[in-house]
């Protein structure tokens, strides 16, 4: 520990933010690569809070696009509909998606489905999503899309404040992560992701620590959905589609690392960066793209982070120890010992 | 009324061999097959590829399927070879990832090869009357064709030795070990096997209406949900899953209407999974 103990806590978040706020430095004033950066933020936020869903508490929802364009879609046609103000209709629409996540979680836990099932009954619902916008279409415009400009905020409209705020964003829901993971719930969630049945025997309650996890990462997610569709301009169905959102959240997840902090958002920048490079293979990409996955997994199946740590770990004397990412075992944001055990009340 | 009952069994029996595969791979290997529509598809196009070679349309067919078999047991003795080295939900997980992967990899090559195929088979006969009700060949002879494999699985699963051994896995894989079963050999027989039923609903598509390249991830997601209704681990529950949801799909886009009929049928899989999370008939193997 160094002398510090909040700046080492999150001295990669900060570092993180540091090198996420220069990248409009080195996208030289093309909007291009302005709205692909900021696409890769998006996908970052997604994949934290998918993270903490799946990685942290081995819930499999396969509704990640669905939660987000659930939200966004309440945000946008509340606004659209009823002239309100988007200060009111974001938090209906992340906690419609919040509310949602955790009543899959909830219904999941009490039925004892297991990871596939829960997959299964939330890949069904993205599914319905999609083809309720579509059905809908007097409210949702339908496949062509509801046009979102001038509903939210005007700051979202001009790129480069956007691509801030999304980092604040993220920022955020990275503090909030580390937050609850340092807290006694992420102990618990460790506990649970490694044996479900001890951890409710030592008198966890797995239930509610699913339903938080659940609820929190999904009202990460529907943020995430809101601020895109209004900075999109439009949302679409297939904005939102399983293909679009819930295969390379997986994918980046997976490849970052899973129960890691900064997993999740090397892995979607490692995503975003691949995906740029399969772009001019056209129609070919979709086969490029199972090649990598495959490889990849082959090769890195821990994530990167894990594979970093593990080579970093042979030359650990060079690598400055107020750095908590890379640090072995996760215990990154982990609470000093003395605060470990249980408070005599 | 009892011609749309006939179209959900037709359709329910083709999602019942697409489910059944995905059970008897899940049940063996321990592997979700994310590529199994993909399979359906590349049978298809094996097909037709014969088809317009000027191969007899029964041959070709059959050579589809057959095609689909050997691509399944190539995948399974070169692809999932790092999966199978682990057990329980890690290999689960990797299998999930190395079969979605492998999904990407053939609907991206066959619909950049093949940008604009369609398999049609069509019957000397198009129609004919049974009690009344006009009939299409192709329905009956895909559901009497889906049939006959169903009754042949289930007699060779129940009476041959090579089908107990398959059950003894599929309830304990150690156990079965132990008593002198070699799960590999079991395991890349079945893959071959389930392949081949995929390729099967491939070709029954191609007769029944059309099949195209881009249908690959439907047929997956579908035979998913069926799978899982079904309980994923039991054969007769895939059956009477894929042609409950059948049936209950036919009724509902004839009297409501195409969007709502995928929603009706997306949340009686969603109700019979929360109801029932075992599968529908959770005793029977």
């Amino acid at each position: 520990m160094s002398r510090w103990p909040i700046f080492s806590r999150y001295a990669d978040l900060v570092l993180l933010a540091i090198l996420l706020a220069l990248v409009p430095a080195f996208a030289a004033g093309s909007p291009y690569y302005l709205r692909l950066a900021t696409l890769a933020v998006v996908y970052m936020g997604w994949t934290v809070a998918f993270n903490l869903i799946f990685g942290h508490t081995k819930q499999l929802f396969l509704c990640v696009g669905a939660l987000a364009g659930l939200a966004a879609y309440v945000t946008a046609v509340l606004s659209q509909q009823l002239q309100l103000s988007p200060w009111i209709t974001i938090p209906i629409g992340v906690a419609a998606a919040a509310g949602l996540g955790a009543l899959f979680s909830y219904v999941s836990v009490l039925r004892g489905l297991g990871v596939i099932f829960v997959g299964i009954v939330t890949l069904a619902f993205s599914l319905i999503f999609q083809n309720l916008v579509l059905g809908l279409r007097q409210f949702t415009n339908g496949e062509t899309g509801l046009v979102t400009r001038g509903l939210g905020f005007a700051l979202l409209e001009h790129p480069l404040a956007a691509y801030y705020l999304f980092i604040v964003a993220l920022t955020l829901a990275l503090v909030v992560y580390s937050f609850v993971m340092g807290s006694r719930m992420g102990f618990a969630f460790r506990a649970l992701s490694d044996d479900e049945l001890t951890a409710e025997l030592s008198g966890i309650d797995v239930t509610v620590c699913k339903v938080i996890a659940a609820a929190l990462g999904s009202a990460i997610i529907g943020m995430g959905g809101t601020l895109y569709g209004f900075y999109n301009g439009i949302i679409s169905p297939g904005l939102f589609s399983f293909a679009n959102v819930d295969i390379p959240v997986l994918i980046s997840l997976l490849l970052g690392g899973m129960r890691t902090r900064l997993g999740p958002v090397i892995g979607a920048a490692v995503f975003a960066v691949i995906e740029e490079f399969v772009r001019p293979f056209g129609q070919l990409n979709v086969l490029v793209d199972g090649l990598l996955l495959i490889v990849l997994f082959i090769a890195f199946r821990e994530g990167l982070v894990v594979n970093v740590r593990k080579a970093l770990g042979r030359t650990a004397m060079l690598w400055p120890t107020w750095l908590p990412a890379l640090a072995p075992d996760d215990m990154s944001n982990a609470r000093p010992s003395g605060k470990m055990s249980p408070r005599a009340e | 009324m009892t011609a749309t009952l006939f179209d959900g069994i037709v359709q329910g029996l083709q999602l019942s061999l697409l489910a059944a595969g995905i059970t008897l791979i899940y049940g063996l290997g321990g592997v979700l097959n994310l590529a199994h529509g993909q399979f359906a598809v590349l049978g298809g196009v094996a097909a037709k590829l014969l088809l317009d070679r000027g191969a007899h349309p029964m041959l070709a067919g059959i050579s589809g399927i057959v095609a689909a078999g050997l691509f399944g047991l190539l995948v399974d003795r070169s692809l999932l070879l790092p999966a199978y080295r682990y057990r329980g939900e890690e290999r689960l997980l990797l299998g999930l990832i190395l079969t979605l992967g492998l999904s990407f990899v053939i609907d991206g090559y066959l619909n950049y090869v093949f940008s604009d195929f369609s398999l049609t088979l069509s019957l000397p006969i198009a129609s004919v009357q049974i009690a009344g009700i006009p009939m299409r060949t192709a329905g009956l002879m895909t559901s009497l064709i889906a049939v006959m494999v169903f009754l042949a699985l289930f007699a060779f699963l129940r009476w041959t030795l090579l089908g107990k051994t398959i059950r003894s896995i599929i309830e304990n894989e150690v156990g079965a070990e132990l008593c002198g079963i070699d799960p590999v050999r079991t395991r890349t027989i079945i893959v071959g096997l389930a392949t081949m039923m995929a390729g099967l609903a491939g070709i029954a598509q191609g007769l029944f209406s059309s099949l195209g390249t881009e249908m690959g991830p439907g047929f997956t997601i579908l035979g998913l949900l069926v799978a899982v209704v079904g309980g994923v681990r039991s054969i007769n529950g895939a059956l009477v899953a894929g042609v409950f949801l059948g049936i209950v799909n036919a009724f509902a886009s004839r009297y409501i209407g195409a969007y709502v009929a995928f929603i009706i049928l997306l949340a009686t899989a969603m109700a019979t999974i929360l109801l029932r999370p075992s599968g529908l008939l959770a005793r029977f193997t």
